[in-house]
Parts: structure tokens; C-alpha cells; sequence
């Protein structure tokens, strides 16, 4: 009797040793914590709203089940947010954040007051890419590129630098020789969108998926794409094919590739290596969750999730330009409000 | 009344820096970001050194017409309207610096016991729910409610 | 169409939706009533919630909190003299300047009762215009924008003050703030304008912040100055029956209400001028029906009459900003920019369809504007007493908490250390003016018309080249610029010979 009263304590010496570490990592590193996601923007916008569902399922696939909440830091195109990842939250796993995709472009261009290196953050993944795509309006008479190659003028309207609606038709003008003529000063896109309607303006560029619902009504037809595909604009010409010159080409590539990422969270840097490895799969795990999909679906929120490793990658594609090149590019892709 | 005029010529002195400023600023710009600052520039530094002028030629506070705008009220001492004013000025700025001090959280509720006890002379009970009220407002809405992110009094983030 | 109009009624009165309604409602009217408890952004938490909801359920919530908004930051802006909301910094003016009389009864039944007059001509344009709004909105380019702003910049004269030294000082405010609003990144060659490498400035000042510190500093320090309550040391017996007189005032000045509610309807209707700039220009007209310059005079001194044009004005534009948001997807004003979010949420696509398939939909959202206001009018006034005597407590039991109010309210506008700043920085810039006699009013309207005015301007002449000077509807705004700059030396011509002959 008093054999097996030992053997039963070592054994529970046991599985207590080897078990604890597991447990205090698993099931209770966020046991009743919060986690903390961090939004460069303001309250309604689109990386806000994608931080809100996701805020909505990730509790369950975190061990532990944290409360899950939302703050929101705007101000310089979320590069104030940035740098709030970056310097000032504490490294323990209860603070993420979301940024703008381009900031990739903002730090190797040298953007004042950029402080952050975002190869040093610890990437969690991409929620999703984005395409940008070129639109004209549908009773427009020009249905291809070479079309719109010989028309005297295509008035393209756009928020301003800085923002994807002019940097692409911007970078489009300068190395396709397509007759455009910029009209920056719009207050948002969809007010570029009422331009368009209104007949002020020929057409605009954007985020495939804000400018689908359009395509859809039949008030705008896409003519021109970046790289980044998506269902249904597949056939679409290329902005990097309709020019000879390398540094145009290049450039284009520069301007496209963050977008696949388009929809980044990070932990900042000195975050413990079992933390970010609970956080990744946890992002692993939400993003294959039905129920979550379902909503975002409904949400009309696209879902293409990145892994870690696939973003860091794409940002250090946009950061290894060398500096001549950095030069060229800032010179066509402002970073701005 | 001299101090009055030498308060309007002071503030029209700054605006007219502020115009001069805007228009210095716009010589390195491209034509179409400067014009508009100079279009609102030059009448802004004109109009400005008018009314400099004029605050020093004419001091008749009663000829001057009243603004569409309420008007600070005269019923009360100008001795100490001033260093009432003055005070108020220097609890506002105390505020902040107890924001910056301590965070928002705690500054809150700090200032409002400060001011009850202190400026207001008010007994023990009223000030202490008064801060108990407002603490309960900045925690419950503000903190947990709302998840606003508050930056950490400089205090503490000396220590961590 | 008519059966469209009768079943939204009736869908809004079913009892899950009325329920629904209620929620948003309570919600609503606290959102309005605190500072820094933006109504935009409270819809953008609200949106994760009202995913399980039908679309009628979720608009009724969405509205019924939004549209009393406005009427509920009346109260605050009346009784504080801190803008309740971006929206109701005007009705602080006449407002707050009545509370102090003791009037503060009056005035928030004025506020109150112009609000609900203004909510239901809102929502009442909104449901005539159904079948006008496409072409309504789609007259109205970048060039008629321009001109817009400009009909704005012109109410700075009446604005201003009577005299010339008024005039000289109201156009200098004027001026200062169209400067103000080109701080931050410049559209046309992204140059950063006046932000000294601060990134927070990158985006311009935001208008909450600014309107705190410019009307609830100045108002706190003359509390602070005369020592007592809000309403002074008057008697008390104003203030229960004031809230009767206040709605009595609605009906007496009855054109006016309206008149104002128009503007607030049709500045909501056009989108990109933005929800600050209804208010101001509805007060501006409120000036201008004064009749001599003695009543212009009277105003920012408490005159109800500058309580009932905003407090219209700033109901009457949400029904407005409604039409495009619905119409075309284009919002009318940030917060139907966070509407559109729920539509999409609902799997509802704006435009033509809204107008079509699910008229019914939108008539409810109609109702439940009106009826949420109703409500919220009708409940306030059994509070209008007890919060009305708010305006006899001590000035220093209420000072720390207006201060906190302040200083949180611009605080939730970045979140950002620089809103603060920015408060303080026109605070001191308010109490000065009001020292100097300075009005504020044209420094509001400059900040708030000067990035409309930029930009369409440089949208226009680069679309357009000169030729959109001579579109019909510039040459009318043109006109309707120069009666406004005009009318009021013409009304007060007209009394200032009259008098004279009665004397002679």
C-alpha cells in the first residue's frame, strides 16, 4: 500500500514537472489576461473593422481564453501606431497591432518620423491581400488599354499623394505613356466615386475589393490591375506589362508588393519566441475557422491569409531596393495622410 | 484700461506673425500648395497690422461695437478677476501636467480631490464622492468600457 | 411608393424592432450628453453588435442612437458651455450665455423643441426627396462645392458684429481660421503645410479639440472669475417654467426654425461639407434676422433665436446627410460614413436599390429618425427641471468636473497627447479673443469651409480650366454670396431711416 501511495506521488512529481511548463504557457499565459490589438486608424474603417472580428474569434483559439479588445491609435497613416508597437508596448504578448501595408514603402523611402524597423517586429501574418485595380466609367468608349492609349485625355480623379488612388495612376502616367490627367483633392474615394457618377471625372484606382460593389452595379469597368490577382479581374492587363522600362517596371513592383499583405498584425519586438509561436497559430487557427469566415464573408471582408514568414518576406523585398532606387520610388509614392 | 489695449495689440501682433509666418513658409513651396496660404496670408498680415494700429491710436473701449460673442463679466472686482483668472489658468495647466504626471487614470480623480479641497474649500464628504465619482466614470467608461489607450504617467515609466 | 411609406411605419412599431430602437435610444441620448463620446464613434463600436440583427432592427438601433445625438449635445452645450458634440458647438453661443441669465430652462426647451422640429424636417425632405435626390446630388460638382464654401465665408460679415472695428476683427478671425485648416498634408503636391515634423499634425487639426478648447475654456474661466453658480444670483423661479417658454419661443419664431432646418437639411444633402459647417450657418442666419443692430448685438448674448437656428440646423442635417449616404454610398457625413459599414454588414448594397427593392427599408429608417426623436424630446422634458437647476450649483463643485469633461472629450479624438495640446493651445486663443472682442464664430467657419474650399477650388480649375465660373448653378451661389455679405447692411439701412423719420 504504501509502494503504490510513493509510486503515485512520483508519478505526480512527475507529470507535475513535465507538465508545468506546458500548462503555464498553454492554458494559463492568458488566463484572464487581455489582449490588447492595437489599430493605426480610426474607429470604422477597414483595418478597424477587420481588427473587430477578428477581436470577435480570436479568444477561442487562444489557450486561455483572453478578453480580446480594441484600441485605436490614428494619426499619420497609422506611422503613430506604428511606432507605438514598436517602442512603447511592453514586449509580453498582450499588445498586437495593425498597420498600413505600405508603411513597408514609408520606411524605405525614409519618411520622417518613421521610428520603427519592421523587420524587427514579430509578424503574426497578413489577414488578407488586396489588388489594386484601375476603373473607368462604363459608357466610356475605351475597353481596352490600347483604347485608352489613344484618347487625348482620361481624367482620373484622386484623394491625393500618398494614397493608392493616385500613387498608381501616378506611376501608370509617367512610364505607359496613357494620357492621364490627375485630379487629386477628393476628400475619400467614395467621393471620387460620386465624381464619377456626376461625369466629373473618367475614373479612379483603388482597392479591388472597395470598388467591387461598383463593378458590380455596372457603373465602372476595370481596365488595369497590379499584380496582385483576384477572382474575376484575373484577365486584366498588368500595370508592369504595359511599360518597356525597367525602372518603371521596378518601381511598379515596389508599389504592388505590399499589398499583399494588405492587412498586417505584428507583435513587437523582444516578444518571447513561445508567446509569438501561441499568437501564430492561434492567427493559423482563426483564420481556417468557419463561423468567422461566414461573417466575414457576410461583412464582404476577403479573408487570404499570409503567414509570417511569406510577409517578412515581401517586406524585406520592398526594404533590399538599393538606395538609387529608394530615390526613384519616393520620388513617385509620396507617403502621406 | 492700458493693460486692455496693450492685451488687443498683443494679440494682433501674434496674429501678424502667424500671417508672416505662413507666408515666409509658402516661398519654398510649389505654386499651387502656396497659394492658397498667400491668398489668406497677405489680407490676414494686412488686416492684422490695422488693427495693431488702431489699438494704438484709439484706445475708446466704448466706440469699438461688440462682437457676436459673449463678453467676460465686468461685475466683479478687476483686482480679483484677475487672480481668479490667473488661478483657473494655473489649475488648467495642472491638469495636464498631472496627466502627463501621472496618467489620465489617476490624474483624474487626483485633480478633482485637488481642486474640491483646495480651490474650492469644500468639505470632506462632497469631495471625497466627488472623486470616488470620477474615478468610477474614467475606470468604468473610459477604461474598461471604451479600452482607451492612456500613456503611462511619466512617474511610472521611471520606474519600469 | 405610399404603401412603402406606411409599412415602414409599421415595421418600425413591431416590438422587437421598437425595443431595438429604445436601446439605441438610451444609448444615444448619453453618447450626446458626454463630451469625447464621439456619435461616430460609438456607432463604429456599435457595429460588431448588429450582426445577428435583421436590417430594419439594425438601422432602428444605428439611428435611434444616432439621431439624438444632436439632441442631447444640445443639452450639454446649453447648460456647460462645453460642445456636447462636434455638432453643437453653436447653440453654446445663445445658450450657455442664456443659462447664465438663469434662462436655462428656456433654452433647452428652445434647443430641445428646434431639435425635434428639425429632426422631422429632416426626415420629411429625406422622404420627398426620394425620387429628386439622384439628380439633386448629381448637380452638385466640385465647382458648386467651391461656391458653397464661399456662401459660407461670406456669413462671416454677419457674424461679426455691428461697426466697423467689429467687421475688421471678424474677418481677421475669419482669416486665422482658413489658415488654421491648411495645417497638415497638402492634396495637390503632398507637401506637409505647418506641422513642423509633428507626425499627429500630418492630418490637419481635428475640429473637436479646436471647438472644446475654443468655447468650453473661455466659459470656464469667467465661471471661475464671477464665483458663483452658472445662473449667477438671479432667483430661481425662471427655470421650471422656462422649458415652456423655450418651446413657446420655437413656435414664435416659427419661419425661422424652419428656415434653418432647410439649411441644415440641404448642407446634409450635399456630401463634402461635413456635419461642423450646418450649425454655423444656420446661426449666421439666425444674426441676420435680427432687426437692428442693437438685437444683432444681443446675440452670443442670449438670444434664444441663437439657440433655435443650431439646435434645427444640427437635426435637420442628419436626416439630410441620410439621402446621399442611401442613394449613392457616398456618406454625407463621418458618421454615415460608418453607417455605410453596416450596410455592408447587412449584405445591403447603397444606391439605386434603396430606392427601389427595399423602399420600405429606407422609409423605416425614416420613422425611426422621427420617432426616436419624439421619444427623446418628450422624455428630456421631464428632466429639463432638475437638469436645469444643475445651473445653480456652486461654479467650483463644477469647474473639476467641466475640466474633466474637456479634457477627456478632446482626448477621444486621437487618443493622442496632441489633442490635449491642441485644447489648451485654443483655449488660451478663445479667452484671448473673448478679452479682445474678438468674436469666434467666423474663426469656426474659416476652419471648418477652408479645406472645401481648397480643394474644390483646385479641382475645379484643373478639370475644368475657367469655365466652370459660368455654370448656372456657380452663377446663383455667386449671387446668393453677395445678398449674404449685403442683407443685413440692407435691413439695417432700412430701420436706421425709419426711426430717424419718426423722431424728425
Amino acid at each position: 500500500m504504501k509502494q503504490l501511495k510513493t509510486k503515485l506521488w512520483i508519478l505526480a512529481c512527475v507529470l507535475f514537472v513535465i507538465g508545468t511548463p506546458f500548462l503555464a504557457l498553454g492554458a494559463s499565459y492568458y488566463e484572464g489576461k487581455t489582449l490588447t490589438i492595437v489599430v493605426g486608424y480610426k474607429p470604422g474603417g477597414g483595418y478597424d473593422r477587420y481588427a473587430r472580428l477578428l477581436a470577435k474569434y480570436l479568444p477561442k483559439h487562444l489557450p486561455g481564453n483572453p478578453t480580446v479588445v480594441i484600441q485605436n491609435m490614428p494619426g499619420a497613416n497609422s506611422i503613430i501606431g506604428a511606432n507605438h508597437i514598436y517602442s512603447v508596448a511592453k514586449p509580453d504578448g498582450l499588445t498586437i497591432g495593425t498597420f498600413n501595408n505600405a508603411l513597408a514603402t514609408a520606411q524605405l523611402t525614409k519618411v520622417e518620423g518613421v521610428k520603427f524597423d519592421l523587420t524587427k517586429f514579430a509578424w503574426l501574418g497578413s489577414l488578407a491581400s488586396d489588388a489594386v485595380i484601375m476603373v473607368i466609367r462604363s459608357d466610356l468608349p475605351y475597353k481596352t488599354v490600347d483604347d485608352m492609349r489613344k484618347a487625348k485625355e482620361i481624367v482620373i480623379g484622386t484623394t491625393g499623394p500618398g494614397s493608392s488612388t493616385h500613387d498608381f495612376p501616378s506611376i501608370l502616367k509617367e512610364f505607359t505613356g496613357l494620357n492621364f490627367k490627375l485630379v487629386p483633392g477628393y476628400s475619400s474615394s467614395a467621393d471620387v466615386m460620386l465624381a464619377i457618377e456626376r461625369k466629373e471625372v473618367d475614373g479612379r484606382a483603388g482597392s479591388y475589393d472597395s470598388i467591387k460593389p461598383f463593378i458590380d452595379r455596372g457603373l465602372v469597368r476595370p481596365v488595369i490591375r497590379n499584380r496582385i490577382s483576384a477572382p474575376g479581374i484575373e484577365k486584366l492587363p498588368v500595370d508592369e506589362e504595359l511599360t518597356k522600362d525597367p525602372k518603371g517596371r521596378a518601381i511598379m513592383a515596389v508599389n504592388a508588393a505590399p499589398t499583399k499583405i494588405y492587412r498586417p498584425y505584428v507583435a513587437p519586438p523582444g516578444t518571447p519566441a513561445d508567446v509569438v509561436k501561441i499568437l501564430r497559430s492561434a492567427f493559423v487557427s482563426v483564420t481556417k475557422d468557419t463561423e468567422f469566415l461566414a461573417e466575414a464573408k457576410k461583412s464582404k471582408m476577403t479573408i487570404d491569409y499570409a503567414l509570417p514568414e511569406e510577409a517578412l518576406k515581401v517586406v524585406r523585398e520592398v526594404l533590399n531596393q538599393p538606395p538609387e532606387m529608394a530615390q526613384e520610388i519616393g520620388k513617385y509614392i509620396k507617403f502621406g495622410e | 484700461m492700458k493693460s486692455v489695449f496693450n492685451l488687443r495689440f498683443l494679440l494682433a501682433l501674434a496674429v501678424a506673425i502667424i500671417a508672416g509666418y505662413a507666408l515666409y513658409a509658402s516661398l519654398y513651396w510649389p505654386f499651387r500648395t502656396a497659394l492658397f496660404p498667400r491668398v489668406i496670408g497677405v489680407p490676414l498680415l494686412a488686416l492684422s497690422l490695422v488693427e495693431m494700429l488702431l489699438c494704438l491710436v484709439s484706445a475708446e473701449k466704448a466706440r469699438e461695437g461688440h462682437a457676436v460673442d459673449f463678453e467676460m463679466t465686468m461685475d466683479v472686482d478687476p483686482l480679483v478677476a484677475r487672480k481668479r483668472t490667473l488661478a483657473i489658468f494655473s489649475w488648467t495647466l495642472g491638469f495636464m501636467a498631472l496627466i502627463l504626471l501621472f496618467g489620465f487614470t489617476l490624474a483624474v480623480p487626483l485633480f478633482v480631490f485637488l481642486y474640491l479641497k483646495l480651490a474650492g474649500k469644500e468639505g470632506w464628504v462632497l469631495s471625497l464622492s466627488m472623486t470616488a465619482l470620477s474615478w468610477l466614470t474614467m475606470e468604468g467608461l473610459f477604461n474598461r468600457l471604451l479600452h482607451l489607450p492612456f500613456p503611462e504617467g511619466w512617474l511610472f515609466s521611471l520606474w519600469t | 411608393m405610399l404603401d412603402a411609406f406606411v409599412q415602414g411605419l409599421l415595421v418600425v412599431l413591431q416590438w422587437q424592432t421598437f425595443l431595438v430602437m429604445l436601446l439605441g435610444i438610451v444609448l444615444g441620448f448619453w453618447v450626446g450628453l458626454l463630451p469625447g463620446l464621439g456619435g461616430s464613434t460609438t456607432l463604429a463600436l456599435m457595429l460588431p453588435f448588429i450582426y445577428k440583427m435583421t436590417p430594419v432592427e439594425a438601422f432602428a438601433f444605428l439611428l435611434g442612437m444616432h439621431s439624438v445625438v444632436s439632441t442631447t449635445g444640445d443639452i450639454t452645450s446649453v447648460l456647460f458651455g462645453v460642445p456636447g458634440e462636434g455638432t453643437t458647438a453653436a447653440t453654446i453661443l445663445d445658450g450657455h450665455a442664456m443659462a447664465k441669465k438663469g434662462e436655462a430652462g428656456r433654452a433647452l426647451g428652445a434647443a430641445l423643441m428646434s431639435s425635434l422640429v428639425g429632426a422631422l424636417v429632416g426626415a420629411f425632405a429625406l422622404a420627398l426627396a426620394i425620387p429628386v435626390v439622384r439628380p439633386l446630388v448629381l448637380t452638385f460638382g466640385a465647382p458648386e462645392l467651391f461656391m458653397l464654401a464661399v456662401v459660407g465665408i461670406a456669413f462671416i460679415s454677419s457674424l461679426s458684429g455691428q461697426g466697423g472695428r467689429a467687421l475688421l476683427r471678424g474677418f481677421l478671425a475669419g482669416l486665422l481660421g482658413l489658415l488654421i485648416a491648411l495645417v497638415g498634408q497638402d492634396p495637390q503636391a503632398g507637401v506637409q503645410r505647418f506641422t513642423f515634423s509633428q507626425l499627429y499634425l500630418w492630418g490637419g487639426l481635428d475640429l473637436i479639440p479646436v471647438l472644446v478648447g475654443l468655447f468650453a475654456v473661455p466659459e470656464i474661466v469667467d465661471l471661475a472669475v464671477r464665483g458663483t453658480s452658472i445662473a449667477g444670483e438671479l432667483p430661481q423661479g425662471n427655470l421650471g417654467k422656462g422649458a415652456w417658454e423655450g418651446v413657446k419661443d420655437t413656435f414664435r419664431h416659427f419661419w425661422l426654425t424652419i428656415r434653418c432646418s432647410l439649411i441644415g437639411t440641404f448642407i446634409g444633402i450635399i456630401p463634402g461639407l461635413g456635419g461642423g459647417v450646418a450649425q454655423w450657418i444656420a446661426y449666421g442666419h439666425a444674426v441676420q434676422a435680427a432687426r437692428d443692430s442693437k438685437e444683432r448685438e444681443g446675440f452670443g448674448k442670449g438670444d434664444v433665436r441663437g439657440v433655435l437656428g443650431p439646435g434645427a440646423a444640427n437635426n435637420s442635417k442628419e436626416g439630410g446627410a441620410l439621402i446621399p449616404t442611401i442613394a449613392f454610398g457616398v456618406p454625407g457625413s463621418s458618421a454615415m460614413a460608418i453607417l455605410l459599414g453596416a450596410f455592408f454588414l447587412q449584405g445591403l448594397a447603397p444606391g439605386p436599390d434603396m430606392l427601389d427593392k427595399h423602399l420600405t427599408l429606407t422609409f423605416s429608417m425614416v420613422w425611426t429618425m422621427v420617432i426616436a426623436n419624439i421619444i427623446t424630446v418628450a422624455t428630456s422634458f421631464f428632466f429639463l427641471n432638475q437638469l436645469a437647476k444643475l445651473t445653480l450649483v456652486r461654479g467650483a463643485v463644477l469647474i473639476p468636473f467641466i475640466l474633466f469633461l474637456a479634457f477627456i472629450g478632446s482626448y477621444t479624438s486621437n487618443n493622442h497627447l496632441g489633442d490635449l495640446i491642441v485644447f489648451l493651445f485654443f483655449g488660451f486663443l478663445g479667452y484671448f479673443m473673448i478679452r479682445c472682442n474678438w468674436p469666434r464664430a467666423p474663426l469656426v467657419l474659416g476652419f471648418v469651409l477652408g479645406k472645401i474650399a481648397e480643394n474644390n477650388f483646385y479641382i475645379s480649375t484643373i478639370r475644368y480650366g475657367s469655365s466652370w465660373l459660368l455654370r448656372p448653378v456657380v452663377l446663383i451661389l455667386v449671387l446668393l454670396t453677395l445678398i449674404v455679405i449685403v442683407y443685413p447692411a440692407i435691413r439695417l439701412g432700412k430701420r436706421r431711416s425709419a426711426p430717424s423719420e419718426k423722431t424728425a
